[in-house]
């Protein structure tokens, strides 16, 4: 009896719980996550705007777009933006003539340099880099997420190739920045996971070992482009083996990282 | 294209369920949506409006010349990010096996290493160069953009139960055949030392390739 009465509106929950899933799902795609924003218009405010057939300085100007004639900005890429006119002719203009233009509002779009951290609040970076882990090559992959002006959480996974052993070292790690606003900004950052060590098949022939792995790191990012930075790195390793000395391991590495 | 893939991630991450439904009512519930949706025209232009395609996916297919290992095809995948309109970085992956050396074949009985340390496989982190924009004519009225360019990188090699620090340099010529996909056929030289004769040998490993790739 009891549990008769008590198992019965659980299935009715799950239900509606499914229900609020599926309904969740499906009622925000069909309020806009999916649908095609508006077109961006844009009037030219200039003598003349020249368009290229390809991104870069090196393609062949075809069109100059005129004063006071509408544009539809379709999409950027490297610094450079394709449009389309209202006869349906599409090519590329540079970035930086988009402040030669006006917007709906009757004002320049925004189309500025920011080079800074707190500009990418919520975004995802995405990196990779290369180090000397003492005295091994290391090459590295990492995925962070910034939740806040000053603080990104990341996983990272990096493989080493030494000359005795080579290791694999995967970590999640938080990292503080102090000065988000600078585009040079230096940061600091502790993080904790596994390293495992395979010694070299040629030399010698002994078991892989797989250690907790401590680390603490300092180092700066340098913004190259808007979404784009450079990620210089000194990192401190301390393995935790089950030997009776724990381990210290130094690491340089220089990354590359972007935003999206 | 990076804010639809952002949203995508947030929304898998948050996994909307409970929020989604209240939102969207919020959104059906706004009598003055209609009309005031017609002001959306006089809004204001931001740069993280527009669509960006910076970021390049592809694959590959090639041959692999293994020093004193013969050659044969490597298959491979390419994930590069274009950072202006002269530099990008670019990670590869690819994988390929080797064959018998020359001496295994000539003895007949003697196996340097087994079918599993046959295996071939390599990845990169390349910087790289565009050079010489250009266009080329395919009749009268139709052009494809253009470039050739350069790479330089570093990266592991993983071959013999063993992992070799690598470095490769590479070149090749890219044919957009429309603003998103391009065809790239290139070469790359994978160079690394290993002691699997005795002595410690410097090998150069060669690789022609055509690829495709998307941008995004």
């Amino acid at each position: 009896m009891v549990k008769r009465v008590t198992f019965k509106p659980a299935p009715a929950h799950a239900w509606t719980l499914l229900w609020l899933l599926l309904a969740g799902w499906s009622l925000p795609a069909s309020a806009g996550w999916f649908d095609d924003e508006p077109p961006l218009v844009v009037t030219v405010n200039n003598a003349y705007i020249d368009v290229y057939t390809g991104p870069g300085r090196g393609y062949p100007v075809f069109h100059a777009l005129e004063n006071g004639e509408p544009i539809t900005l379709l999409k950027s890429r490297a610094g450079w933006i394709k449009i389309a006119t209202e006869r349906g002719l599409e090519g590329w203009v540079k970035r930086d003539d988009m402040q030669y233009t006006l917007g709906p509002d009757g004002l320049a779009p925004d189309f500025i340099d920011e080079y800074r951290s707190d500009a990418v609040v919520g975004r995802f970076e995405v990196g990779a880099a290369l180090g000397d882990f003492g005295g091994a090559d290391s090459v590295g992959l990492s995925l962070g997420y910034r939740f806040t002006r000053n603080f990104t959480i990341e996983a990272d996974y990096s493989q080493q190739a030494g000359r005795y052993s080579d290791s694999e070292v995967a970590v999640v790690g938080l990292l503080h920045q102090p000065f988000p606003e600078w585009r040079v900004s230096p940061f600091l950052r502790i993080g904790g996971g596994t390293i495992k060590v395979s010694p070299s098949a040629t030399l010698v022939d002994t078991e892989d070992r797989e250690d907790p792995v401590l680390q603490a790191s300092l180092g700066t990012y340098v913004y190259l482009s808007r979404r784009f930075f450079m990620r210089v790195e000194y990192r401190n390793h301390h393995l935790l083996t089950t030997r009776e000395n724990n381990e210290e391991v130094s690491e340089w590495r220089v990354g590359f990282n972007a935003f999206f | 294209m990076a804010s639809w893939l952002q949203r995508l991630f947030l929304k898998a991450l948050v996994l909307t369920a409970l929020f989604g439904p209240a939102v969207a009512l919020a959104q059906e519930d706004d009598p003055l949506e209609p009309i005031v949706g017609a002001d959306i025209e006089r809004r204001h232009i931001d740069e993280d409006m527009l669509d960006t395609e910076n970021f390049e996916v592809g694959g590959y297919v090639g041959v692999l010349g293994i020093e004193d290992f013969g050659s044969n095809t490597v298959l491979g995948l390419s994930l590069a990010y274009h950072i202006n309109e002269d530099f990008f970085v670019e990670t590869i992956y690819g994988s390929s096996e080797a064959q018998k050396t020359s001496y295994e074949l000539l003895s007949g009985a003697v196996e340097l290493l087994t079918d599993d340390e046959r295996d071939y496989s390599y990845y990169s982190l390349a910087v790289g160069y565009k050079v010489f924009p250009g266009q080329v004519f395919m009749s009268r009225n139709l052009a494809f953009n253009t470039h050739f360019y350069l790479t330089a990188g570093v990266g592991n090699t993983e071959f013999a139960a063993n992992r070799y620090a690598t470095y490769s340099l590479g070149a090749g010529y890219k044919i957009y055949l429309t603003d998103m996909f391009a065809v790239d056929i290139g070469m790359r030289d994978h160079l690394f030392s290993h002691e699997l004769f005795g002595e410690s040998r410097q090998t150069n490993n060669f690789e022609g390739r055509i690829g495709l790739s998307v941008f995004f």
